[in-house]
């Protein structure tokens, strides 16, 4: 059936609507290697929605006002529906395994 | 107690100056970082930061080349929902807003029914060597290959608003790819441009080096603004909207924006008005030789580098070997018109054995030049850094 209409397209010479990408398309999943630790539940019950934990792993180690922060930048601009003590948890987590020591 | 903290501000500043720049300032960006193993969708395995959404980044030896081949392209969406796949019979780019006729386009009657044109042009990211600044600007730590540049085919944009018909109140035009956000609260990533910025470089682009754009490059369409960093190169291109009024939207309002002042700078913590990041300022890579690289004694070696900027053209890219004290010209290649890489060439015969840095500085048609990394000032966003870079490898 796919096969006849593109047939059909190329006997009318209409090359254009034939895609290269015909299927769909997959993005591969990356394992990314986050520390294991206290809270990690909370940090992955929470952090996965809208990305992966890449963007937790590129920052580097940070001092804890760093993590609090960027905590709060994904409630108050994006909006991440995180309750006042998962977030405090959460940065626990992410000053004790990718802290700075201040 | 304001002039107070005042004065101690003034005196931490004194007290920087003396103890060096560093407080505030830039590094080199980070270069170290290995490419994957899991290549993505139509890409050679990349520096990858992220999967959902895709982050990929290319390595430093992709800048030997003024056109980046589009499966070694960088990667950068915002929203972690992208359509697995577009339909051409059914794909439709909408105009609507003040307009005098809705528009619902396909992209055989982009090919069809407009003007073709082709401009070659960089893609940067904003935040391009981000990595560079201390302490950690907000966002992804991006290394130097965040940018690209490739022959882009489309149609004016002005052609299709012309074809649409702008009302009299018309200023704004919202543009609207197909990612979405996870949560339905999160902003969505609609950029605007005003009518003014809209000139007739700016395209609407179905191929890309004489291909498909790569799906993750924005396939089917993607937007196309020469000279301008790329968080307006909205991806999946699927509407625009034309109002009369700044929508004030989030990733416009609160993202990509710089301190507002001469030095577009700021202390950590210090809140100041902003202004979009726009124009691109001058930079130059160098792609090969890259970092640790060994090169042999008394014996050439060519080094290569592409340098741009926002599209006064490039009229110089200078190298130092003793860390900027001389400079020495370098050969330019082709030149592929005013918002595309410069290719440079040096013939490079080491002379002293041990590490060598090798530097390149770009001076552009306006007379702009990169300044040292260390004389760039820091932003809380990180963006727009274009130090003088720098390569060290080994002669044996
Ligand atoms: C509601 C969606 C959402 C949730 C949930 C969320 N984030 Fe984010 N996050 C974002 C968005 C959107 C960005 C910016 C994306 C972009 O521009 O690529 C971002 C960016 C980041 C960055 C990059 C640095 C920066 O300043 O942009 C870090 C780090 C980060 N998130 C950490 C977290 C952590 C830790 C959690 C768990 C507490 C989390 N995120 C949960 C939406 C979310």
């Amino acid at each position: 059936m796919k096969k006849t209409l593109i047939a059909m397209l190329l006997g009318l010479g209409t090359l254009n609507l034939q895609a290269t990408l015909t299927e769909d398309v997959e993005v591969p999943y990356v394992p990314f290697e986050i520390k294991m630790g206290k809270h990690f539940d909370v940090v992955q019950a929470n952090c996965l929605t809208c990305h992966s934990f890449g963007y937790i792993l590129n920052q580097g180690k940070q001092p804890r006002s760093f993590w609090k922060e960027k905590v709060e930048k994904m409630v108050n601009a994006f909006k991440a529906p995180i309750s006042k003590e998962d977030q405090a948890l959460i940065t626990d987590y992410l000053a004790e395994q990718y802290g700075n020591g201040q | 107690m304001k002039r107070r903290t005042f004065l101690k501000g003034a005196a931490a500043g004194a007290g920087m100056t003396a103890l060096g720049s560093d407080a505030f300032a830039a590094g080199q960006p980070i270069d170290n970082r290995k490419v994957s193993t899991i290549p993505f969708p139509q890409k050679r395995p990349l520096i990858t930061y992220s999967d959902r959404p895709p982050l990929l980044e290319s390595p430093r030896y992709v800048f030997a080349n003024p056109i980046t081949p589009n499966d070694m392209f960088f990667v950068r969406w915002h929203m972690p929902d992208i359509p697995t796949h577009i339909d051409l019979n059914t794909f439709r780019i909408k105009v609507n807003g003040l307009v005098s006729k809705e528009l619902s386009i396909s992209v055989d009657d982009l090919k069809n029914d407009y003007e073709p044109v082709e401009v070659t042009a960089v893609l940067q990211c904003g935040g391009n060597s981000r990595s560079a600044f201390k302490p950690t600007a907000g966002g992804i730590q991006w290394g130097s290959g965040a940018m690209g540049c490739a022959r882009w085919k489309g149609v004016r944009l002005r052609d299709i608003l012309d074809r649409a018909g702008l009302k009299k109140d018309a200023e704004w035009v919202g543009f609207n790819g197909s990612e979405t956000a996870a949560y339905y609260e999160t902003p969505n990533f609609i950029r605007e441009l005003h009518l003014d910025e809209i000139g007739d470089h700016v395209i609407v682009a179905y191929e890309m080096n004489g291909e498909d754009l790569p799906y993750l490059n924005g396939y089917p369409v993607r937007l196309v603004l020469p000279g301008i960093y790329s968080d307006s190169w909205v991806k999946m291109l699927s509407n625009l909207t034309v109002t009369s009024d700044y929508q004030r939207l989030f990733f416009m309002d609160k993202a990509y924006r710089i301190p507002d002042n001469e030095c577009e700078c700021q202390k950590p913590g210090e809140h100041v008005p902003t202004k979009p990041i726009t124009k691109m300022n001058v930079k130059s890579l160098i792609g090969y030789p890259t970092n640790d690289t060994k090169l042999y004694h008394n014996s050439y070696a060519t080094i290569r580098g592409v340098a741009f900027d926002h599209g006064a053209g490039i009229k110089a890219v200078m190298l130092s070997f003793d860390d900027g004290k001389t400079w020495h010209e370098a050969t330019l290649g082709d030149d592929f018109g005013r918002y595309a890489y410069r290719g440079f060439t040096y013939d490079f015969k080491p002379k002293k054995y041990g590490k060598q840095t090798i530097m390149s500085k770009a001076i552009n048609r306006a007379g702009e030049e990169q300044p040292f990394a260390k004389d760039i000032r820091w932003n809380h966003g990180g963006y727009k850094f274009n130090g003088i870079d720098v390569v060290t490898v080994e002669v044996v």
